[in-house]
């Protein structure tokens, strides 16, 4: 990465994620971040190894549990040599597909690139064309591609936003965001973020709500909220 | 800008996993060298160091279990499948790149992500081998050493917050820097290994700039 990674997720985003409890799309985000950053990298393989010091740390009782039958259990199974084992591990990770949109080409990060698969058709409006990944039902998980010079509409958030830029650049009222940097909207914040001259943007969203639009015109277009949502 | 945020979890249990005081657990550690019995287990399927492995840490793991799940039955399947893919896979364990109980931890909470994911039956979606690598993202030089800080600069400016650092970082930041203890007499006063004596000190300084520039960035 030849620039530096301004914008990253907080300590305690870092902490949930390394101990698995965020919800799977917020962890998502974080997790494509990852990938790109290795501040966080370094961060998370601290966070790791502090969680698992303190899970050997635990005091633990002496208890009623049949732990020699789950024992037996377990070593009647058969080990994995050492290429099997890898294969395995493997499976999961196929070569990265890359993203077409606009007659042009993305690799998404590691974390993405079997979601991203399996994204949705392409909806385009403007120069923005936009397309859904799976996700739960509480949030909103898209790709979201933006032409050089173009502007989101204005918005408000309902709930949380996260936009994670993956390659390309976009800046919106408070600064300028390029691949690896992760904004976090709560539901306070507007902003119009928009792409340069010179730079389309290809970013990940994960929206927990709705977005509202604020300008007239836009918010008498409902079927802009059904391209966002 | 970016930390006061709350995010919303998929489950409801309480966030770290807390210190916990056990003066007996510390003596084992210290005995004992995980990481060889997992080699064993991995070379010549050594079953007597699988079953010292699988005491220490499965009554831990079922701890943990019972604190993320609040379940026995839950817990106790999360510890099964754990300590199989460590029997399993105990081949892809490799030394040179961290400890045995870190390499478990992560499958434990791997195991935990996909139970919990099964349950909610969403099962084309983000999967534990989505959200974490398999191995090693490569070395990096570390752009938070210590060595950067200007000691007295913490004195003055990082100790006064030092009272807002996790309990596990607090006890290690305050021997190395108030007590001026070395990385290794730290490892062993408090029995765990000199790499979290490290992994804290970097956390603490992270957390502490956080602190001090009121945001990561
Ligand atoms: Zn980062």
């Amino acid at each position: 990465m030849a620039h530096a990674i301004k914008f990253h997720p907080g300590m305690s985003l870092l902490e949930q994620h390394a101990e698995g409890s965020l919800s799977a799309d917020v962890a998502l985000a974080v997790a494509a971040h990852i990938d790109l950053c290795p501040h966080c990298q370094q961060l998370s393989r601290d966070i790791t190894a502090d969680l698992a010091c303190q899970l050997t740390q635990q005091p633990v009782k002496t208890n009623t549990t049949d732990w020699q039958h789950m024992l037996n259990d377990i070593m009647a199974q058969p080990q994995l040599s050492k290429q099997a084992a890898a294969t395995q591990a493997q499976l999961s990770a196929q070569a990265a597909e890359p993203i077409i949109v606009n007659q042009r080409e993305f690799v998404v990060p590691r974390a993405l690139q079997r979601l991203a698969a399996n994204h949705g058709k392409w909806l385009h409006l403007g120069g923005i064309a936009t397309a859904k990944l799976p996700a739960g039902n509480d949030y909103h998980v898209s790709l979201l591609y933006i032409s050089k010079d173009t502007e989101v509409p204005q918005h408000t958030h309902l709930g949380l936003e996260m936009t994670l830029v993956l390659a390309g650049k976009i800046v919106d009222e408070n600064g300028e965001y390029k691949a690896g940097d992760l904004l976090i909207n709560s539901p306070d914040d507007t902003h119009t973020p928009r792409t340069m001259a010179d730079e389309d943007c290809l970013c990940l969203s994960v929206l927990s709500a709705p977005l509202k639009f604020k300008k007239g015109l836009t918010r008498l277009l409902n079927p802009l909220q059904q391209f966002f949502y | 800008m970016l930390k006061s945020i709350n995010v919303p979890r998929h489950d409801r249990v309480p966030s770290l996993i807390p210190d916990t005081q056990a003066s007996m657990t510390r003596q084992e550690i210290a005995n004992n060298n995980w990481e060889e019995a997992l080699t064993f287990v991995a070379l010549q399927r050594d079953r007597s160091a699988y079953a010292e492995l699988f005491s220490y840490f499965a009554p831990r793991l079922k701890a943990f279990g019972m604190k993320m799940f609040g379940n026995e039955q839950q817990a106790l399947e999360m510890v099964q499948d754990t300590m199989l893919n460590v029997w399993k896979k105990a081949a892809l364990f490799d030394a040179s790149r961290g400890c045995a109980s870190t390499w478990i931890f992560t499958i434990a909470r791997n195991v935990r992500f996909d139970m919990l994911r099964k349950k909610q039956s969403r099962k084309d979606d983000v999967s534990a081998d989505d959200l974490w690598l398999n191995g090693e993202y490569p070395e990096q030089e570390a752009d938070t050493d210590a060595s950067q800080w200007d000691t007295q600069l913490l004195m003055e400016k990082l100790a006064p917050h030092f009272a807002s650092l996790p309990p596990a970082q607090r006890e290690v930041m305050e021997r190395v820097y108030l007590q001026e203890k070395s990385h290794q007499e730290v490892s062993d006063e408090l029995a765990i290994p000199l790499g979290t004596v490290k992994s804290r000190i970097r956390l603490a300084l992270d957390r502490l700039r956080e602190a001090l520039d009121g945001a990561r960035n």
